[in-house]
């Protein structure tokens, strides 16, 4: 599964970082970066955990 | 084949209900995810899935002309973002929050947290205080006056204007149609405010800046005002509240936090999901829906009860239990999806600075007398005495 943003969505609450800290980050700008966007079976259920907790829907799996 | 959803004889803005509307909520629930309340004309929707499917789906559950329960709040509302859909709501949205996002408020971090802790130090020194008038009601609207940088005068109208602006979204009853006036008066200010009367270098300042040098569209900078206020006051007065009163019933959860500060985040999103501040809240339908079998019409006005999907036993174990060590993350009370709560960022803010503050400087107390008043929309306590406090 990939982790897709739509960017102008995204407002940098933060809560996908505390959810999956191993796959995704905000920078210095706040700005978040998916640091593994194909995520295997492995990290999935963290994954779903980051997408479910963005308060804006700003991210999804596909 | 979808049936029409059950009907209850509830009506949602009655003063036990909204004083507590926790057995209500626990009622629509069990009779099911979508219930047809003739008494309000609206289809409530009490169960989380139902609310955060809903919610996720703007292009089905419409904002336009849909947020409020009179005509009057969603004439005035026509227009706002919080009143749009996308792709109209995209552009608003981005110019309400651009001011308001963690990484926009990052520099007020330390102040807030600074403001808290002297605040609360102050009163816990003191042996006892009322926690709404001293701390519920101060401590939002300095930081609020602080962003916007508007000075005494306005400050002393600021609690009636933001408790009138929600007061207002109710159906039109005796409390909506005393609010009316109320509301005017802060619609008034923010369509004449201009950037001289707001402090340099606020953030208020910074948008009537914006929208002189064409950035934002123009008039847009009252109506950002307008949200600010209207919105960012009353709810956050009643968290704040809903802290203390919370602590004050489970001294065994404010003795983990005390313990632990890790868990203040855990701790604050628990306070919201337990006691959620917004009661309810409008969309309309775009089309027939059918909800776990049960359709709404097109065209119809949906009360999403954010109170009662925080309470749902179906999403959250043991959904009655004040447990801070859940960490709800996900519940509803900011909303969510495209319209969730534009100032979240600032409202984790003070609610997280006012814990750490409480944990800090307090070691235990115990509540004295303690009063609701019934409030169309926004849920809070009106008087609470925090008395025989220990400090930490």
């Amino acid at each position: 599964m990939r982790i897709e943003l739509d960017r102008p969505r995204c407002e940098g609450h933060g809560l996908c970082e505390e959810a999956a800290p191993d796959l995704l980050h905000l920078d210095d700008d706040g700005e978040v970066v998916i640091d593994v966007p194909e995520v295997g079976d492995d990290a999935l259920e963290r994954a779903r955990a980051a997408v479910r907790v963005c308060p804006v829907a700003a991210l999804r799996l596909a | 084949m979808a049936i029409p959803p059950p009907t209850a004889p509830v009506d949602l803005f009655a003063d036990d209900i909204l004083v507590d509307p926790y057995p209500t909520y626990a009622a629509l629930r069990d009779t099911g995810a979508v219930v047809h309340l003739p008494d309000n004309d609206v289809y409530a929707l009490t169960r989380y899935d139902a609310i955060r499917d809903a919610l996720g789906d703007p292009e089905t559950f419409s904002s336009v002309r849909a947020i409020g329960f009179n005509d009057g709040v969603n004439d005035a509302l026509n227009g706002t973002s919080l009143a749009s859909d996308p792709p109209n709501h995209t552009q608003l949205r981005a110019t309400l929050s651009a001011n308001l996002t963690p990484r926009a408020l990052r520099g007020l971090e330390a102040q807030i947290d600074r403001k808290a802790d002297d605040l609360v130090a102050l009163l816990a020194a003191g042996g006892g205080f009322d926690a709404i008038d001293a701390l519920a009601r101060v401590f939002p609207l300095e930081i609020v006056a602080d962003l916007i940088g508007f000075t005494s005068d306005v400050k002393a109208n600021m609690l009636r204007w933001g408790e009138a602006a929600m007061q207002v979204i109710g159906p039109m009853n005796q409390r909506t149609m005393e609010s009316f006036p109320i509301a005017g008066e802060l619609y008034a200010w923010c369509s004449t405010v201009t950037a001289a009367d707001l402090a340099p270098g606020s953030i208020g300042r910074g948008i009537f800046d914006a929208e002189a040098r064409g950035d934002i569209p123009e008039g847009s900078a009252g109506n950002i005002i307008h949200q600010y206020l209207g919105a960012g006051v009353d709810t956050t007065v009643a968290a704040i509240g809903n802290i203390i009163a919370l602590f004050g019933r489970h001294q065994e959860q404010f003795a983990l936090v005390r313990d632990d500060p890790s868990l203040v985040p855990a701790t604050f999103a628990e306070v919201l999901r337990y006691w959620t501040p917004v009661h309810a809240w409008g969309r309309r339908t775009t089309r027939e829906v059918e909800i776990d079998g049960a359709r709404i019409p097109s065209g119809a006005h949906v009360a999403v009860l954010f109170g009662a999907g925080n309470r749902d036993g179906r999403h959250y174990a043991d959904a009655d239990t004040f447990d801070i060590a859940r960490n709800p993350v996900d519940h509803l009370a900011f909303g969510y999806g495209p319209h969730g709560c534009a100032g979240q960022g600032l409202a984790r803010m003070e609610g997280h600075a006012v814990i750490r503050a409480l944990a800090t400087h307090v070691g235990s107390f115990r509540l004295g007398d303690e009063r609701r008043e019934p409030s169309n929309i926004t849920r809070s306590i009106a008087r609470l005495d925090v008395v025989d406090i220990v400090p930490a």
